[in-house]
């Protein structure tokens, strides 16, 4: 296909899970499965026309689509502009290719739930599913606040799915409460933005703002970090998080932990390199700052907790904290890094939560201390789960191996030690934290009769099959995807120059990345062994040990109540602010 | 730029601000929260102020201007306060939302005080 038919195909991605989110309800009167059959079908249409746009985005050029054909003139832009660059499509594919096998396992195991309830399921899922490939590839920023905003409200309606559990309530009046704010914060900040420079599209902001930037303009970029970081989770931001993903249904964990969180940190990437340029402000120093608060606290907090999904729930604050690091090391092998454990997060993170809903469908219980012995009646369920453990722990040959041997690579380039060791720090704990779940729910030995409930059905195992597969295909054929896939996703993320060029002519081609990478790098290697060895201490100790005060006072903190939740947040805008324009 | 405006777009903020931080009734905190978007409102619409401007309709002049006084700009900006109007659509939907979570919070829980309804923490 020629460049200008790819192009005006680029809005179909998202139109598609819209409009199969508009009729999803309507098509439920016919057929109580037909609306969630229709939306895999909406995914999988979506997911082969990026397909088709990935072979030419993949070598480096940037696809854009104005709707309306309002088309810039003289670098103006009028129109709202739809660009793939690699970074963007990249996590529209995840999204659209994860949300597809995400659905098949709602299939299975929702598929009892009523007409009405999988008719109103599909919509959401579909409606969240299209804002994130909408966010994924808008070069606006109002478009993405926009998208943002569409997102949000699918996910208040998922979260409080389940309108007879009182906690699915409390779960999402908290996170009404945190992402309205951050809504604010990201419209006035896109709103000042316009102000000052009179743009919204992407590249011609970063043509606009110079390496010097004015008071406003300094405020919108906390602002607009602030507001994302909240969907993405990171400490002080994160009070939703824990509480959203222990509330609903398993698919909507796993879509919620893999996918959308993922989409504020493409926000934040896209306003940090993209729109701002790493130049402007100490902004990779303030990203870099919480990813590490957010790694060690959301280690810390994984390591203490009694409820499994909830476990999983902060380990993902943990882990968009690695992705933050690596996005704040600022130099090629980190931000692929990032981009890298990105996609693999949305791998084994799905992987874990759909475990997790198979352990709640058979045995009605999301409790640690109520399980154990699992793997002798859930072969299948036990192997999916520490496949998934050892992706994270980044075990060789696995997916997180491959992704957080570059994020270090990337941080021991700069001669960053602390970052690194503080890294390597939440690193062992998570290993810790979720070897003590693995013991805890299928390997330690249990007496006492469980009540099952229900079985597994094939859908639930193609999820595990298919995403377990992904997990290992990424980490086995890792310089491959890295050559491919993540050293152009960097590439346009670190030649913003090259990515507005792109957008507004769409002539400018990405120059390629030549990332280094060693599979067998001994440091690397022995890291990890040494890693695995104290995490295994760490979790024995921990198993025997009263809570230590660190914990304690961590759980204090996290007071449940939706008003110290939002003065969290409002203080971390504030010191956001502060510190961008101080430094 | 009229600081009037402005004073009054931080001080509806601060409000709201103050009612979401310390009131612990949620239907408090949903009018909080609506100040605060409020606020941004106004204070978009305040970014969009051009002395002496017209409204950004151009259709004819309206009395005392010319097409000239259009043509060179002197329009309150139309883009702002557009996405004025895209966010209180958005705003509405997302009140309506939260107000349905707080009926059902008030219907199971028999309270609306965030103090006791918080079963997860930690």
């Amino acid at each position: 296909m020629t460049g200008a038919a790819l192009a005006s195909l680029l809005p179909l991605p998202v139109a598609i899970p819209l409009a199969g989110g508009v009729t999803a309800p309507l098509l439920a009167r016919f057929s109580r499965t037909l609306p969630v059959i229709t939306s895999l079908a909406a995914l999988a249409g979506s997911a082969a026309i990026l397909l088709a746009e990935a072979p030419k985005v993949f070598s480096g050029r940037v696809i854009a689509h104005y709707m309306g054909h309002w088309s810039p003139v003289h670098g103006q832009v009028l129109g709202i502009a739809f660009a793939a660059d690699p970074f963007g499509l990249l996590f529209a594919l995840t999204v659209a290719i994860i949300g597809a096998v995400l659905l098949l396992y709602t299939l299975s195991e929702l598929g009892g739930l009523g007409r009405r309830e999988l008719g109103g399921y599909a919509c959401l899922f579909q409606l969240l599913l299209g804002a994130l490939i909408g966010g994924a590839l808008t070069a606006d920023i109002i478009d993405l606040f926009v998208w943002f905003e569409v997102a949000a409200l699918a996910s208040y309606g998922l979260t409080g799915f389940f309108l007879e559990r009182p906690i699915a309530l409390e779960a999402a009046f908290k996170i009404l409460v945190l992402t309205t704010l951050a809504s604010f914060a990201i419209f006035i900040g896109a709103g000042l933005l316009y102000a000052k420079t009179g743009a919204l599209n992407y590249a011609q902001l970063h043509d606009s703002l110079g390496r010097h930037l004015s008071t406003p303009e300094t405020v919108a970029l906390g602002l607009l970090i602030a507001g994302f970081a909240t969907k993405a989770g990171l400490v002080p931001f994160h009070g939703w998080l824990a509480d959203a993903h222990t509330a609903a249904p398993g698919p909507v964990s796993a879509l919620f932990s893999g996918l959308m969180v993922s989409f504020g940190v493409v926000a934040i990437s896209r306003v940090a390199f993209q729109v701002y340029g790493p130049g402007a402000a100490p902004v990779l120093g303030l990203i870099m700052v919480l990813g590490l608060i957010s790694a060690l606290l959301g280690a810390l907090m994984a390591l203490a907790q009694d409820d499994l999904k909830r476990l999983l729930a902060y380990d993902t604050v943990s882990q968009v904290g690695i992705m933050a690091i690596g996005l704040a090391a600022g130099n090629a092998a980190g931000v692929a890094g990032a981009a890298y454990h990105l996609v693999n997060h949305a791998l084994f993170k799905s992987l874990l939560f759909l475990c997790v809903g198979a352990i709640v469908h058979r045995t009605g219980s999301t409790k640690l201390s109520e399980m154990g012995g699992l793997a002798r009646h859930m072969p299948v369920v036990a192997a999916a789960f520490v496949l998934g453990t050892l992706s994270i722990a980044g075990i060789p040959p696995f997916n997180g191996y491959v992704s957080l041997s570059l994020i270090h690579q990337g941080l021991q380039h700069d001669h960053e030690v602390i970052p690194y060791l503080l890294t390597l720090a939440a690193q062992v704990i998570t290993i810790a934290a979720l070897g003590r779940a693995a013991w805890l729910a299928f390997f330690r030995r249990r007496t006492d009769e469980y009540e099952w409930q229900e079985k597994l059905r094939p859908g639930m195992l193609a999820g595990f099959a298919s995403l377990g597969a992904c997990c290992v295909a990424f980490g086995v054929a890792g310089s491959l995807v890295l050559r491919t896939l993540m050293a152009p996703a960097a590439s346009g993320l670190l030649n913003p120059g090259r990515y507005a060029a792109g957008v507004l002519s769409g002539a400018a081609r990405l120059p390629a990345l030549r990332i280094p990478f060693d599979y067998f790098s001994p440091a690397e290697l022995i890291s990890v062994a040494a890693s695995v060895v104290v995490a295994a201490v760490l979790a024995w100790g921990y198993l025997r040990i009263r809570e230590p005060r660190v914990i304690r006072g961590l759980r204090a903190i996290h007071t449940g109540s939706a008003n110290d939740y939002a003065a969290y947040a409002i203080a971390g805008t504030l010191a956001a602010i502060a510190v961008l324009s101080l430094g | 730029m009229i600081v009037v405006n402005y004073l009054a777009a931080v001080a509806l903020l601060c409000i709201g601000l103050y009612a979401v931080l310390t009131r612990r009734n949620m239907i408090k905190m949903v009018m909080g929260l609506s100040l605060m978007e409020a606020s941004t409102y106004l204070f978009m619409l305040s970014l969009a102020y051009r002395a002496g401007s017209t409204a950004p309709v151009l259709l004819s002049p309206p009395p005392g201007k010319s097409v000239s006084d259009l043509v060179h700009g002197n329009v309150a900006d139309p883009v702002l306060q557009n996405f004025c109007l895209t966010a209180v659509v958005i705003g509405v939907a997302v009140t309506a939302v939260f107000l349905s979570v707080v009926v059902r919070i008030a219907q199971h829980y028999r309270t609306l005080d965030t103090d006791q309804v918080r079963e997860m923490r930690g």
